[in-house]
């Protein structure tokens, strides 16, 4: 039974463009009220993702339960609640008065149009007298961008559904599109699910993160990928050697599948290699970049090796005890069977 | 060269003197081709955006035909609709041959192709992320749909205006269905064919200067409205 404190529930999502799977979620849940930040490569089915919980489609298989009922996609009802800022936001061919004041027009919600836009506007840092009589052409990326936000918040949205926010404004928009959102939450309840490349930023806003890979959800947030080619030796593992010549050893399948998963709780750091153990991988590395991870109090370091990004979380005693910083050469060390294939 | 020269002179008498030769062939092509274009927006707008919105079975060859639709020979629709409305056609009841009405519904049959193919194309360059955002913003079907013709309103007026500069300007139909009848179905591009077949250049420039000054007032109007 799927509990009404639930925004999303996915069950045995898939969803296919042509014969490519796009979209292969098991089970999925969103809680109300919660800001969940969504990693993944490009292609990797965040938008499509999106997409889906906008109801702005249908997937190919499974269910989509939105507060526990399933809720037929394109539906007047559903599209009153829930919406989604595009990658590029796309502004109508109007003042950005009318931008914002479409979604509440088609609402019939004509009241105190002005008041609203105003307040809708300071949200994002924009001053009315300025630029609510602006068209559309008159504003920059960044400008675009934070209007369309702000066409978003004017109806206090049950679900507000971002995808790549901040992918092409400065830091001051960033910032401030991350204070929007987190009022919206704060003031309204509003469920907050953010696609976005700039990690830094999604966990300084997010709950909880999901990580996609070709489609694939992992739900601890950010996980290591490799993707082949693999050379397979002695039967049953693969080998990844690397532009510096240092080799990743896993044991693996069958040889078509190609990607392996790297759990960042598989991995440890040290700052010199170990003796024995065969089957342990030890790359040498530097430290590259650590997040403060707000809900476990947590570290994600990011370790560069060669060409390679390895992330992995760290408790502040390790980080102080191995006086870690980025910069500083690192080993990795993770065992060869601790891996999962897709 | 000299004749030219006159003729240009010849033409800025007919038009202050208030020639009514002229004036009732200006009258009479600005008559039929208001009501042809009126008609074809009204049938090719809503056609055009069917075919540019929608995906159906047999989308590309309905395309086909209308690209070839819009390659139709003036002279063949005049031969069509005089077919049809003559004496001894299925419509020749309704007396429309030698009639401004006939005039204009073979004009409707020329531009309404330039009105659907233009609207169709226009909406089918629809940015796609535009239908997203209507559809997330809460648009329901109507809403999406006239959102979307006003996003392409330039579109749709560039449609018009090529329709319309299409229309003004043909011979055959008016020639064949409105048998340039002075002051009754003669409009300025029979009236020019007249006149210079019978060697009478002056007139025929007047006209022609007249044609290029109808086609300016709608295009400057229509610039007008585009930055409003």
């Amino acid at each position: 039974m799927t509990k009404i404190n639930l925004t999303y529930h996915l069950k045995n999502i898939r969803h296919y463009y042509g014969n490519t799977k796009v979209l292969d979620i098991e089970d999925l849940k969103i809680e109300k009220g919660s800001i969940t930040g969504l990693i993944g490569p490009n292609g990797s089915g965040k938008t499509t993702l999106l997409k889906l919980l906008a109801f702005a489609g249908r997937p190919t298989a499974g269910n989509i339960l939105y507060n526990g009922r399933q809720e037929f996609p394109f539906s007047p009802t559903i599209r009153s609640k829930v919406t989604l800022l595009t990658q590029k936001p796309y502004l109508l061919k109007r003042t950005v008065f009318e931008n914002i004041v479409y979604g509440l027009k088609i609402r019939k919600d004509k009241e105190y149009l002005e008041t609203r836009v105003k307040k809708a506007l300071s949200t994002v840092g924009l001053d009315y007298q300025d630029f609510a009589p602006r068209k559309w052409h008159e504003l920059s990326g960044g400008e675009a961008q934070r209007v369309a936000m702000a066409a978003r918040l004017i109806l206090k949205p049950e679900v507000l559904l971002l995808d790549e926010p901040i992918a092409s404004v400065d830091a001051k928009s960033a910032k401030l599109i991350r204070e929007a959102s987190l009022k919206a939450r704060d003031t309204w309840g509003t469920t907050l699910v953010i696609a976005s490349h700039d990690l830094q930023w999604l966990y300084s806003i997010s709950d909880r993160q999901l990580s996609l890979f070709k489609g694939n959800i992992f739900s601890t947030g950010i996980e290591n990928i490799i993707t082949g080619p693999f050379e397979k030796i002695n039967g049953e593992s693969l080998v990844k050697t690397l532009g510096d010549g240092q080799a990743i050893t896993l044991k693996g399948p069958a040889p078509k599948v190609c990607t392996a998963v790297i759990k960042k709780d598989s991995i440890s750091i040290d700052l010199k290699k170990q003796a024995g153990d065969s089957g342990l991988n030890q790359l040498s590395g530097l430290l590259a970049s650590m997040l403060l991870e707000k809900k476990s109090g947590h570290i994600m370091a990011t370790v560069s090796i060669h060409d390679l990004s390895f992330v992995l979380r760290l408790t502040p005693d390790k980080i102080s005890r191995l006086n870690l910083y980025p910069g500083k050469k690192v080993i990795l060390r993770f065992h060869s069977n601790e891996v999962e294939w897709i | 060269m000299d004749f030219i020269v006159a003729g240009f002179i010849k033409a800025i008498e007919l038009l202050v003197s208030g020639d009514s030769s002229t004036w009732t062939a200006v009258l009479a092509t600005l008559q039929v081709s208001t009501c042809s274009m009126l008609l074809s927006i009204g049938a090719g707008l809503p056609c055009g955006f069917v075919i540019g919105y929608f995906d159906f079975k047999y989308k590309k060859h309905v395309r086909t035909l209308l690209d070839t639709l819009l390659a139709l020979p003036t002279v063949f629709i005049g031969l069509a609709v005089y077919a049809f409305i003559s004496h001894q056609g299925p419509l020749g009841e309704m007396g429309l041959l030698f009639t401004l009405t006939g005039i204009a519904i073979g004009q409707t049959i020329l531009a309404f192709p330039i009105v659907t193919a233009i609207t169709a194309s226009t909406i089918e360059n629809i940015d796609q992320d535009l239908k997203l955002t209507l559809v997330t913003l809460g648009a329901g079907k109507r809403h999406i749909i006239a959102t979307c013709l006003w996003e392409v309103r330039y579109g749709i007026l560039a449609a018009a205006v090529t329709a319309y500069g299409r229309v003004l300007t043909e011979v055959g139909i008016s020639m064949m269905v409105g048998g340039n009848i002075k002051y009754q179905t003669r409009t300025v591009t029979t009236a020019i064919a007249l006149e210079t077949s019978k060697g009478l250049f002056a007139d025929g420039i007047a006209l022609g200067i007249v044609l290029i000054m109808i086609a300016f007032i709608v295009n400057l109007s229509l610039s007008f409205l585009r930055r409003q």
